[in-house]
């Protein structure tokens, strides 16, 4: 059984360098003005930036299959990516141009008030179905409330420009948001990581699960702060990314002894390379502009969910 | 040995960039006549007409497609055009970027951080703003002379296009059913052309919807068509009796610049045929 | 150490329930349904927090988090695996309580419910009874003083029931206390060290299998007159 994680690593190390390669303008380094700013200011940033946006993505869909116990599950079902994407929107409207941190944090203030929101009714009771049933309903408020801003756009270039937003992408982004997202998003690794045992000892169901001496309060609490942090973080630099979360620990489960506690850094891994690989197909392919991020991944994944669940049909088990 | 030749080249390229990349980007230029890139279809229509050609580095990707172009293909086609990331226009090295205000936040801040000079250009809602940016335009150019040229070739048109008699109740009626507000060009522009707005008179504001129904329960005297979708199209509306259809470009409705012209031409001659 | 409960109330549940369990055999917790053999059990491995009463482990309370799991192994009714994963990794869930990989303990475990062969195969592969011994190795593997299991043999075949409560009385003996939920009072009358007779959240009947499983008991409690027919260690129960 290959390791996953040197594997994905390795893969990761050449996967950066060769990334800088890829992009709308062919570099060449006698002639092309700025080639250097290109690389270094735009270029490079991006790559650490998807690697990061990816990691946190992967881990957060492997710990939200894990606490769920449900191999379809992704990190958008706990309305922390919509929450985000709502405080995002939100800052469209107060003049996100007065200030290059506003979006940001506009995004993160959103993602803490889904989280918030989502401890105070499924937290006291702890229990799973309750938890996921607030998620959604939080998803669907913030979805609600997101359409209803966007159809009090002032104009139609203004609306434009939101929609454009919450499609996800890694254009023109630079260091100021690799440091915003990277400590962020290493924060919530770090806590999905400790929530591993919980996770595991899950797979045996609730009751086995606090028979092992599991608290389940705590363990929603490393889910919750977990997620808000890593999907937080890359809603607010990236915009809305889908299906890393979902597509990744499948792709990585086989490489493990399939305990949930096993897949999350490879998972976190898996997605950064899997976010770099993506991003570098969006620059790279002879369209008018660059393809959306978002877009790229939402049509390599509804395929995969597609054959996902052909899948599930033909076995009783995954 | 064979590697070393190699080498000395690499070494050679990489010092190249490390010097090459110790210049800084862009200098603020007082330079006479900068080199712009464009990022948006209103600013490239009316570029084309006041830079020189070898200053206009390229222009939006918008303006070669031929849905939302502002000005005509075979004249876009004669400039390059990026997809607006700020790679590309580094990659072009221009001394002046000129844009939307409604520019992706990531590219401004971008733009920003790497010290590049950018000129925003919003929304032109009347007829007075559409000269200023004209003017604002030729000046970053510096071609001012030709700013006041095309400022005349728009007032000419608009003089000949002039109607004063009675306003003729008018609906534009755009994509999805929306109607223009009060605010806008095309507002002043039916209103100069002998139009008055059926739907500002009925106190729809801007980007409201107007539903097919209600068109045909309180119908204008005349419905100007600017898209191609069933409810502009419905062939109702040209069977109704007194009240006249006609299409209208929408590529007329994106930008103000040279396309006025175009705009108050068709508008007069519909006007012209009721 | 023994696991005794005083005075337990959970409401609607039990009522005031007091029992003493030794180590070293396996008791049987029988009764009909809405007895409140469940939740007996489930006070007795602290998963439910009575009203009133307390469960003594070793004479104090009974710890709680990690410590209590690292000396009590409890097995749920409802074997629910959510991961396809292998039987040793399975089994090594056990281990979480001890934060190690303790591969002895597993391969112990393993080896004492003749599992070492089947170690790498994943669970979605094995039989119903492979899968009961597989869930078990997980609680053995974490040497918990007492074992508490929810109606292990539910699901199982005669063959398989037999097996593993042959499995679990060798575990008895080496001195782990084992109690067992179950239904089947056969099994009960033939495996059991000590049962007790619940209905309706009290305590009717405590003793020996023939003692508190004897005819009067089941038509008290069961409400079916029946009577016991065989030999000791193989008695079959006759209703009617």
């Amino acid at each position: 059984m290959t390791r996953p994680i040197p594997l994905f690593t390795l893969l990761i190390l050449l996967a950066i360098p060769l990334s800088l390669l890829a992009g709308r303008v062919w570099l060449d380094p006698w002639s092309t003005p700025n080639a250097v700013v290109i690389l270094a200011e735009l270029r490079l940033p991006r790559a650490f930036l998807a690697v990061i946006v990816g990691a946190g993505l992967g881990a957060a869909g492997a710990a939200m299959q894990g606490y769920l116990r449900n191999p379809l599950a992704d990190p958008g079902l706990f309305g922390i990516a919509p929450g985000a994407a709502l405080g995002a929107v939100a800052s469209f409207w107060f003049g996100y141009a007065a200030s290059a941190w506003l979006l940001p944090v506009f995004a993160l203030a959103g993602a803490g008030g889904a989280t918030a929101l989502l401890a105070l009714i499924a937290g006291r009771s702890a229990g799973v179905a309750l938890f996921t049933l607030a998620g959604m309903m939080i998803a669907s408020l913030a979805g609600a409330l997101m359409s209803l801003a966007i159809s009090l756009a002032p104009n139609a270039f203004a609306m434009s420009e939101i929609v454009t937003w919450l499609m996800g992408a890694l254009t023109d982004r630079g260091w100021a948001e690799v440091r915003l997202a990277a400590p962020l998003t290493v924060a919530g690794i770090v806590l999905l990581r400790f929530a591993g045992p919980g996770l595991d000892a899950l797979t045996l169901g609730e009751p086995a699960a606090r028979s092992l001496g599991v608290s389940p309060a705590r363990l929603q609490w490393l889910l919750i702060l977990g997620t808000g942090l890593t999907v937080g973080a890359g809603v607010a630099v990236a915009g809305i990314v889908g299906f890393v979360g979902l597509i990744v620990p499948h792709l990585v489960r086989p490489l493990t002894d399939r305990r949930p506690s096993s897949l999350i850094v490879p998972s976190a891994l898996a997605g950064a390379l899997l976010v770099l690989v993506a991003d570098c197909v969006c620059r790279v392919l002879p369209l008018v502009t660059e393809l959306r991020l978002g877009i790229a991944l939402s049509l390599v994944g509804a395929p995969f969910f597609l054959w996902l669940l052909l899948r599930m049909r033909r076995e009783a088990w995954l | 040995m064979v590697i070393l030749p190699r080498m000395r080249r690499t070494v050679a390229a990489v010092s190249l960039l490390l010097i090459g990349g110790c210049a800084s980007p862009l200098p603020p230029t007082g330079a006479a006549h900068p080199t712009i890139v464009s990022l948006n279809p209103c600013t490239d229509a009316i570029l084309t007409e006041v830079a020189d050609p070898a200053q206009l580095l390229a222009i939006s990707h918008y303006s070669h497609d031929p849905r939302a172009s502002s000005m005509p293909l075979a004249e876009a086609r004669r400039f390059r055009a990026t997809g607006g990331t700020v790679e590309e226009v580094l990659a072009l090295d221009p001394d002046v970027v000129v844009a939307s205000t409604f520019m992706p936040p990531a590219a401004a801040q971008a733009f920003a951080r790497l010290g590049i000079r950018v000129e925003t250009f919003g929304i032109v809602p009347d007829l007075a703003e559409n000269a200023a940016q004209i003017r604002r335009l030729a000046a970053l150019a510096g071609h001012s002379e030709r700013g006041e040229a095309l400022i005349g070739r728009i007032d000419a048109a608009l003089a000949s296009t002039r109607h004063d008699g009675a306003k003729i109740d008018a609906l534009l009626w755009q994509g999805g059913g929306i109607v223009p507000g009060e605010g806008t060009l095309i507002a002043h522009l039916l209103a100069h052309t002998g139009f008055a707005s059926h739907s500002e008179a009925r106190g729809l504001g801007q980007a409201s919807y107007l539903p097919l129904e209600q068109v045909l329960a309180d119908p204008p005297q005349v419905v100007l068509a600017a898209g191609s979708e069933r409810m502009l199209t419905h062939p109702v509306l040209r069977a109704l009796e007194g009240m006249r259809y006609e299409r209208l470009d929408p590529s007329l409705l994106y930008c103000g610049g040279p396309s006025v012209i175009r705009a108050v031409e068709r508008l007069a001659e519909v006007r012209g045929e009721v | 150490m023994t696991l005794a409960a005083r005075s337990l109330t959970v409401a609607k549940r039990l009522d005031g329930v007091t029992a003493t369990l030794e180590p070293g055999r396996i008791t049987a917790i029988c009764g009909p349904n809405g007895a409140g053999k469940s939740t007996l059990l489930q006070c007795l491995a602290g998963l439910i927090p009575p009203e009133s009463g307390e469960v003594l482990l070793g004479g104090a309370p009974l710890p709680h988090g990690r410590e209590r799991a690292r000396r009590i192994g409890y097995l749920p009714q409802t074997g629910e695996i959510a991961w396809d994963l292998s039987v040793a990794a399975l089994a090594s869930l056990g281990r979480l309580p001890h934060g190690d990989r303790g591969e002895t303990q597993v391969a112990d475990a393993l080896a004492a419910l003749d599992l070492t062969r089947l170690a790498a195969r994943p669970i979605s592969t094995l039989s119903g009874g492979e899968r009961a011994r597989a869930l078990l190795a997980r609680v053995l593997a974490g040497e918990p003083g007492w074992i508490l299991a929810d109606e292990p043999l539910a699901a199982l075949d005669l063959a398989h029931q037999l097996a593993l409560l042959a499995r679990l009385r060798n575990v008895a003996e080496q001195g782990t206390g084992v109690v067992l939920v179950l239904h089947d009072l056969a099994l009960a009358m033939n495996h059991a060290g000590r049962v007790l007779v619940l209905d309706q959240g009290r305590v009717t009947a405590e003793g020996t299998p023939e003692q508190a499983l004897a005819a009067s008991v089941i038509e008290t409690v069961w409400k079916v007159r029946a009577r016991w027919l065989g030999g000791p260690g193989s008695r079959a129960l006759a209703a009617g």
